[in-house]
């Protein structure tokens, strides 16, 4: 209203007993303190981007054979046994040979080594002493896993395009704490 | 000299882009932002998970039922906590439970908290039963011993559920 009042010049004036003692103030755009609407602002958004979590947890498949009667018979001098002991110390071998203890890294070499030497045909049996704490087990399972873009260039560099992959997780047995109770 | 000096009037600063980006930036974190479901809120403990570097899948947000292994934060205690993600799935689970009457089921419970085999071989059963799409899960903490994750994939195993996932975090 007050607007109205000024286009009307003088006679607004006269009209308009208590505004004619306000001073006609020139309009310099509608400015707002936005001090306390950026403060409140802030605080909001260091809160959502403190409480976000942007990892989100990631998941590995793994394929259990199904629980049936027939055993698969499979020949012992493509099984490539690894066993984990309650110590986390890790062994492997070839069908019956004398179990031999491997690190992270030479497991890798090994298992890239005998899966593109068997041509495919080799299996890899993971065994885990049931005191082994669960977070050593998945470092053994994620490291067979990462072996497998080795092999697959391995067995391309033999001409061989297709991966089929076998692996399996079996239970520890009396024999298997036996052969690597000494090492 | 011909120059009149203006009189200051304070310093005053446009914030209008400040206030523009601040609120994009405010609105991205508070639509991207998820909450602790009841059922995390529930839980009296922390689930350290194993370190992985190949996977990249991501957890799914349904059709999941997850089987998580965990240690208490007070009495160092360990035990089964299953549950489901969608809420129609949780509610049947728990008329199921009721009628096989397992000990202190409430109707919509968020988890079964088991340490036998053999209820935990039933509720992978019947939650196969009512949702035949569900993926299972083992969320599970890395301290624990191999056995109870050998216990719960031959549980189901036997229920024919041969591909789960194991929920890990990337290494960093």
């Amino acid at each position: 209203m007050a607007g109205g009042g000024e286009a009307l010049g003088g006679g607004g004036k006269q009209k308009r007993g208590k505004a004619s003692k306000r001073k006609a103030k020139k309009r310099v755009g509608f400015r707002l303190d936005m001090t306390p609407l950026v403060d409140i602002t802030f605080l909001l958004l260091t809160f959502f981007m403190l409480t976000t979590s942007m990892i989100t947890p990631q998941t590995m498949e793994m394929n259990v054979p199904p629980d049936l009667e027939a055993p698969v018979e499979v020949r012992e001098s493509e099984l490539l046994t690894v066993r984990v002991r309650q110590d986390g110390k890790i062994f492997y071998n070839m069908g019956t040979d004398a179990p031999e203890a491997v690190n992270l890294k030479e497991l890798h070499k090994v298992i890239v080594d005998q899966n593109v030497n068997l041509k495919n045909r080799c299996i890899v049996s993971l065994k885990a002493e049931p005191t082994v704490p669960y977070g050593i087990f998945i470092t053994v399972i994620d490291e067979i896993h990462q072996c497998e873009p080795d092999i697959i260039n391995g067995l391309k560099a033999n001409g061989i395009n297709e991966r089929q992959r076998k692996f399996t997780v079996a239970p520890m047995e009396a024999k298997d704490r036996e052969e690597i109770a000494g090492l | 000299m011909s120059k009149i000096k203006k009189k200051r009037v304070g310093f005053v600063l446009d914030m209008t882009p400040l206030v523009d980006i601040t609120f994009l930036l405010l609105t991205f974190f508070m639509f991207t932002a998820k909450f602790k479901s009841e059922s995390d809120s529930e839980q009296k403990y922390q689930v350290k998970r194993p370190q992985a570097s190949v996977d990249t899948t991501k957890l799914p947000e349904q059709d999941l039922v997850i089987i998580k292994v965990g240690i208490d934060t007070v009495n160092r205690d360990t035990a089964y906590h299953i549950s489901m993600l969608n809420e129609q799935d949780r509610i049947k689970l728990s008329q199921v439970m009721i009628q096989k009457e397992f000990p202190g089921v409430q109707p919509n419970q968020n988890a079964f908290v088991t340490k036998d085999t053999v209820w935990l071989e039933s509720i992978v059963q019947e939650a196969r039963f009512i949702n035949h799409r569900a993926q299972f899960a083992v969320d599970a903490d890395r301290r624990i011993q191999f056995a109870w994750i050998e216990r719960a994939m031959n549980a189901m195993r036997k229920k024919r559920a041969t591909t789960f996932n194991f929920v890990t975090d990337k290494k960093q």
